[in-house]
């Protein structure tokens, strides 16, 4: 019994480890570019491929601080006036993902997962 | 201008109304000559706001992609701890408290240690610091203009409003009882804590730390996140339109937890400390 429960732990350890071994070869997410300039994000609907992370190089262009933020990303990021930030985004289920600037509201976009 | 406004009153509202709670309870409990605990709490939570938002403008590459994200995760666990710490330390001895003015100093030092307090207060004020530098920088650059200055009037008007408001729960607080005081303050602080804990769980989530969980219900039609309120809420109670299963879960069964902690009028003895505050380590 203990022999099999520990066969079954060491069986899920490997199974694991082999798909972190996996992810991490395939880790080389694909990057997506945003820029925000004028109050307005650039593009403001942003396509992605579901179920693969990948990252949003968020540059602001404006002369004012930004917040990158989404409640649906749980993601909270301050991109500084004239500089670019790397959001590491997780795999996406197909559905659309609101986005917005904390620190000026009216510069909204979406991610479509699909 | 309305828009600075909104932006940092909302910034500066938790670290106001944190600040408020601690300096009324060491006056509640007769120790007015240890401000300084929460002052220097504070004043550092400043600096190390300023520091980050130094270290975010002046630098970019990888390590800032994450660090802040980092920082924030810890100040998020950090500040839960000391929280819920500090309200069972309060249910516990919210009838020591009552006796002698001295005693209750001492009763303070021994087994609550101040530094607690000046712990929760910089959290509270570093928690959302490093934005409200980062906002209040990127607006003094822009104040060239009649809309520029405006902008950052507003700004500091929503700061001013914050503090008010701290300083509104202070002055109140000093008149309600001591009992009423902690009764009404250990259950805001249970639900700041809670949410807290949800946002932190959330953001592990989105990291790829913890396993993605399913949104557990939409409201976001009637009550947006986005928004005033809703944000407002989010703040305050730790209210989500769009909840996973993970923030949920983790909330309630921190509120259960908590909640029995605080509200079972036991013995004194110490207990062990819910384990919401563990923050794995990220391995990505």
């Amino acid at each position: 019994m203990h022999r099999r429960l520990a066969l079954l732990a060491v069986g899920l350890a490997l199974g694991l480890l082999s798909i972190a071994a996996i992810a991490a070869a395939a880790d080389t997410p694909p990057e997506i570019p945003l820029t925000l300039d004028k109050n307005q994000f650039q593009p403001s609907e942003v396509k992605v491929k579901a179920n693969t992370p990948f990252v949003l190089v968020v540059t602001n262009k404006g002369a004012k601080a930004a917040e990158f933020e989404s409640k649906d990303l749980r993601v909270e990021k301050v991109v500084p006036a004239g500089k670019t930030v790397n959001v590491r985004i997780r795999a996406l289920k197909p559905g659309t993902y609101a986005f917005f600037d904390d620190f000026n509201k009216q510069a909204t976009g979406r991610i479509v997962a699909e | 201008m309305g828009g600075a406004f909104v932006v940092t009153l909302r910034e500066g509202f938790e670290a106001a109304l944190i600040l408020g709670i601690v300096y009324t309870y060491l006056q509640k409990i007769g120790a007015e000559r240890h401000y300084s605990y929460a002052t220097w709490g504070g004043a550092l939570g400043v600096l190390a706001s300023v520091w980050l938002g130094v270290l975010v403008t002046a630098f970019s590459g990888p390590l800032l992609d994450l660090g802040p994200d980092v920082i924030a995760l810890c100040v998020i666990f950090v500040a839960v701890i000391v929280l819920t710490w500090h309200g069972y330390w309060m249910r516990q001895h919210a009838r020591a408290v009552r006796g002698e003015v001295q005693s209750r100093i001492d009763a303070a030092q021994v087994t609550h240690r101040l530094w607690i307090i000046g712990l929760i207060a910089f959290t509270g004020v570093f928690r959302e610091g490093a934005e409200t530098v980062l906002f209040l920088w990127g607006l003094l650059t822009q104040a060239t203009s009649p809309s520029g200055w405006a902008s950052a009037l507003g700004a500091f008007l929503g700061l001013a409003t914050a503090a008010a408001l701290g300083w509104t729960i202070f002055r109140g607080g000093r008149r309600i009882s001591l009992q009423r005081f902690f009764a009404i303050t250990s259950i805001l602080l249970l639900l700041l804590a809670a949410g807290m804990l949800s946002t932190g769980l959330g953001r592990l989530e989105a990291m790829g730390v913890l396993p993605q969980s399913p949104t557990v219900w939409d409201t976001s039609f009637a009550l947006d996140d986005h928004g005033f309120i809703g944000g407002f809420l989010g703040g305050l109670i730790g209210y989500r339109a769009r909840p996973s299963l993970l923030e949920v879960g983790g909330y309630l069964v921190y509120l259960i937890v908590a909640g029995a902690m605080l509200f079972r009028s036991g013995p004194a003895a110490p207990r062990s400390r819910p384990t919401g505050g563990r923050v794995p380590a990220h391995s990505s």
